[in-house]
C-alpha cells in the first residue's frame, strides 16, 4: 500500500498548495470557500489513504514514526480548516497546511519498510484512543507554537495582539485537555498490560515533562494576561520539548528498551 | 537550560517588584522560587548524608495514618491562617510556577538520566540520580507540591461557587493522585511466579528476587503462542548483516506469495509453520522445536538469475538455513515474533476460591485483592515454551489513585469545553 503513497501524497499536497494560494491571493468569498473545500479534499484524499493502509496491514497504523507523521499531517490539516471556520485565520490554515505539507515530504523522502507486527502489548482497545488522542493533542499544540512563534516575530501592538493571543490560549486549552486525557489513557492501560499505571518510561517521563511545560503557559497566562511575549516564549519552549518526547526521546541513551521507541 | 531562562523571566517581572525586599509582603516569585530551590538543595543535601540510601515509605497503617495526619494539619492551619498573606501566596500562582519548575527540574534529570540502573558514578550514587523517585528531594518536593494543591484547592473550595467545579477537579484530582501514589507505592506487592506446563507452583519471587510464599497455588494447564509469520531479510555473505537501503534494515514478512526486497523479487512457493528437515526438503511436523520453513524462489530483477530452495528460522533445537542468492548476499529467515500469548491456568487461593482461567498480555485475572497478569515464557524456546511467567500484583490504594484520574479527566473535559484564561486573557485580573 506504501508504494501508492507517493499518488495520495501528491493529490493531497497538490490540493493543499492550491487552497494556500488561494487563501493568500484573493480576498473574495468565493475564492476562500473554494479554497476551503479544496483544504478539505485533500484531507479526505489522505484519510482515505490511512483507512485503506489500516484494513491493509489488518493493524491501526501508529506505530512507526512514518505513520505517526502521517496522522499528524491529517490532523493538522483538518485543524487548520476548523479553525479556519471557527475563527477566519488565514495565516493559521496556510501554515497548518505548510507544516503537514512538510511532514508528507518527510514521509515521501524517506520510505520506510512498514512492519506489520504489533507486539502482543500494543494490542488493546487503549492502543487506538491513546494514540489518537495524543495526535490530536500535539497537532493542536503544533499549531498554537506556530500561532506563538508569529505573535514573537511579527510584533504585534497591544490592540492587535488580542485576537492571536486568544487563539494560541483556545489552541492550548484544547491541545491541553488532549494531553492529559492521553497521558490518563496511557496510565489506565498501562495497569492493564503491566500492572502498574506510571512506571517513570523515558516516554512517560518526557510526556510528563511536556504537560508540565504547558501547565506553565496556563499559569502564567492565568495569572499576567498582560505579559504576551514572555507567556509566547513559554509556549514556544514547550513546544520544542514536546518535540524532544516525540522523536527526541529515540535518541537518547536513557530510552533504550522502552516500549514507547517508534521502530522504524 | 531553559529552567533558567524561564525563571529570569518569571523573577525579573515586574519593575516595583524588584525594589521589594525578599521577605516583605506581598510575597512574589523570588520567594517561591528561593522555597523551592531551598527544598531541592536540601532533599539533596538529605541523601547526601544519608549515603545514597534509596527510600520507601512506610507501609500499612503507617501510611494511611500519616496520610490523614496530614491531610488534618494542613486543612487546620489553612482554617486558623486563612486570610494571613502568606497563605493568600501558598494558594496562587507565584508559589506554584516555581514549585511546579522545580519539579519538572527532577523530572528533566530522570529523562536524561537513565533510571532503575547501578549508578555508574560515586556522585550519582551519593545523590540518588538513577533511582530520583525514591530520593529525599523527589519526596519533598512532592510534599511541597501537596502542600500547595491541599491549599489552593481548600481555598477555592471555601466558599463553594459551582464556577470552580473545573478548577476543584483538576486540582483535587492531581493532589489525589499524587497524594495515594506516594503513600500507596510501599503497600504494592509485586511478585513474579515461574509456572511450567502439568505443574502447580506455590512459590513466588519478590521484587528483589528473594523466594516467597505466593498467595495462590498456580497449575498452568497449558501455555499458548501465536506467532506472526517470519520476516526475511538480505544478509551480507561476509559480515552477516542485514542490507540496508536508505539508511535501514530492509525486512520483509512472508505473509505473501511473492514480493520484492532490494534487488530480488521473492516467491514464496510453500510455507511451513513447524517443519523438521530430512534429506534436503522440509516436511510438516509438530514436535517440540520444530521451526518455520518456506520454499523460495528468487530473482535478481537486474541480471534474471534465479534461485530457489529452503530457508527456514531455526529454533534452540534446529539449524538455522539461509539460502545463498550469490557469492555476495544470502536470504535468511527471522525467528518469528509473537502475536500474542496465553496461559491456561487453574487457581486456588487460601481464601478457599479455585478457578481456572484464561490470562494473556492486556488480558489479566483478579481475585482476592490480587491482579494476576501474563508476563513472559521461555523466550529462547519460543513457541514451544513450556514456561510461563506470571507476575502477581497488589495495589490496594488503586481505587483512590483512579478516584483521582478520573476527577483529572472530568477537569480535562471542563478545560476542553469552558476553558479560556479570565476576561479573554488580555486584562489584567489580580
Amino acid at each position: 500500500m506504501w508504494l501508492e503513497f507517493p499518488l495520495f501524497a501528491s493529490i493531497a499536497i497538490a490540493c493543499w498548495l492550491a487552497a494556500s494560494g488561494l487563501f493568500f491571493t484573493s480576498g473574495k468569498k468565493v475564492m476562500n470557500q473554494l479554497a476551503a473545500v479544496l483544504s478539505l479534499a485533500g484531507t479526505i484524499v489522505l484519510l482515505i489513504f490511512v483507512v485503506i493502509l489500516w484494513v491493509e496491514i489488518k493493524r491501526p497504523p501508529m506505530r512507526t514514526l512514518g505513520e505517526t507523521r502521517l496522522l499528524y499531517a491529517v490532523f493538522l490539516s483538518g485543524i487548520g480548516l476548523v479553525s479556519y471556520l471557527r475563527w477566519k485565520y488565514k495565516w493559521l490554515v496556510s501554515y497548518s497546511l505548510g507544516l503537514a505539507i512538510l511532514f508528507l515530504i518527510v514521509n515521501l523522502q524517506h520510505p520506510e519498510t512498514y512492519d506489520k507486527t504489533l507486539m502482543p502489548a500494543l494490542q488493546s482497545p487503549w492502543f487506538i484512543p491513546h494514540v489518537i488522542v495524543y495526535i490530536f493533542a500535539y497537532a493542536m499544540l503544533g499549531a498554537s507554537s506556530v500561532v506563538a512563534l508569529r505573535n514573537l516575530f511579527f510584533v504585534p501592538t497591544e490592540k492587535s495582539i488580542k485576537g492571536p493571543i486568544q487563539m494560541a490560549d483556545n489552541l492550548v486549552y484544547l491541545g491541553f485537555s488532549f494531553l492529559t486525557f492521553g497521558l490518563l489513557f496511557g496510565a489506565l492501560w498501562a495497569k492493564e498490560a503491566w500492572g502498574h499505571y506510571w512506571t517513570w518510561d523515558p516516554k512517560e517521563t518526557w510526556a510528563f515533562i511536556t504537560w508540565m511545560f504547558y501547565l506553565v503557559y496556563i499559569h502564567y497566562r492565568y495569572r499576567h494576561p498582560l505579559e504576551h511575549k514572555k507567556a509566547m516564549g513559554v509556549l514556544a519552549m514547550a513546544f520544542l520539548v514536546l518535540l524532544i518526547c516525540w522523536f527526541g526521546v529515540n535518541y537518547l541513551p536513557s530510552a533504550q528498551n522502552s516500549v514507547h521507541v517508534y521502530s522504524e | 537550560m531553559s529552567f533558567l531562562y524561564l525563571h529570569l523571566q518569571i523573577s525579573q517581572h515586574m519593575t516595583n517588584e524588584n525594589k521589594r525586599k525578599t521577605w516583605t509582603q506581598p510575597w512574589s516569585y523570588r520567594e517561591g522560587t528561593i522555597i523551592t530551590a531551598a527544598i531541592l538543595l536540601l532533599g539533596f543535601m538529605v541523601q547526601a548524608v544519608s549515603n545514597g540510601v534509596i527510600l520507601r515509605f512506610a507501609a500499612f497503617p503507617w501510611n494511611l495514618l500519616a496520610g490523614l495526619l496530614f491531610v488534618a494539619v494542613l486543612a487546620t492551619i489553612f482554617v486558623i491562617w486563612q486570610k494571613h498573606a502568606v497563605m493568600k501566596w501558598l494558594g496562587g500562582v507565584k508559589a506554584a510556577l516555581p514549585a511546579i519548575l522545580g519539579f519538572t527540574l527532577l523530572v528533566l534529570l530522570m529523562g536524561f538520566v537513565k533510571q532503575d540502573v547501578e549508578p555508574q558514578s560515586a556522585f550519582s550514587r551519593l545523590l540518588g540520580l538513577t533511582h530520583l523517585v525514591h530520593t529525599w528531594p523527589f519526596i519533598l518536593i512532592n510534599v511541597y507540591l501537596l502542600i500547595l494543591l491541599g491549599i489552593v484547592t481548600l481555598k477555592r473550595l471555601t466558599p463553594f461557587n459551582l464556577k470552580n467545579v473545573g478548577f476543584f477537579l483538576n486540582h483535587f484530582g492531581l493532589f489525589l493522585v499524587l497524594f495515594s501514589t506516594a503513600l500507596g507505592s510501599s503497600d504494592m506487592k509485586r511478585l513474579s511466579m515461574n509456572c511450567y506446563e502439568q505443574q502447580t507452583e506455590r512459590q513466588a519471587f519478590d521484587e528483589s528476587g528473594n523466594a516467597v510464599e505466593s498467595p495462590f497455588a498456580v497449575q498452568l494447564i497449558k501455555f499458548n503462542i501465536d506467532e506472526f509469520r517470519p520476516k526475511v531479510a538480505v544478509i551480507d555473505n561476509q559480515s552477516g548483516q542485514v542490507i540496508e537501503d536508505g539508511g535501514k534494515a530492509q525486512y520483509e514478512i512472508l505473509d505473501r506469495n511473492s514480493f520484492d526486497l532490494l534487488n530480488f523479487h521473492v516467491e514464496a512457493e510453500q510455507f511451513l509453520e513447524t517443519s523438521g528437515k530430512v534429506g534436503d526438503n522440509y516436511f510438516a511436523v509438530n514436535e517440540p522445536g520444530s521451526a518455520p520453513s518456506a520454499k523460495v524462489k528468487v530473482t535478481d530483477r537486474e541480471s534474471k538469475k534465479e534461485v530457489s530452495g529452503w530457508i527456514c528460522s531455526g529454533s534452540y533445537a534446529h539449524q538455522p538455513e539461509a539460502l545463498k542468492l550469490n557469492d555476495q548476499y544470502s536470504l535468511v529467515m527471522f525467528l518469528a515474533e509473537p502475536r500474542k500469548f496465553s496461559s491456561k491456568l487453574n487457581i486456588q487461593a487460601k481464601s478457599g476460591k479455585n478457578v481456572a482461567t484464561t490470562i494473556e498480555v492486556n488480558r489479566p485475572f483478579k481475585i482476592d485483592g490480587w491482579t494476576i497478569y501474563q508476563l513472559g515464557y521461555n523466550k529462547e524456546m519460543g513457541r514451544w515454551s513450556n514456561l510461563s511467567v506470571l507476575e502477581l500484583v497488589r495495589d490496594p490504594w488503586l481505587p483512590i489513585v483512579y478516584f483521582g484520574i478520573f476527577l483529572m479527566m472530568g477537569g480535562a473535559a471542563f478545560l476542553f469545553v469552558t476553558g479560556k484564561p479570565k476576561n479573554g486573557g488580555t486584562e489584567h485580573v489580580a
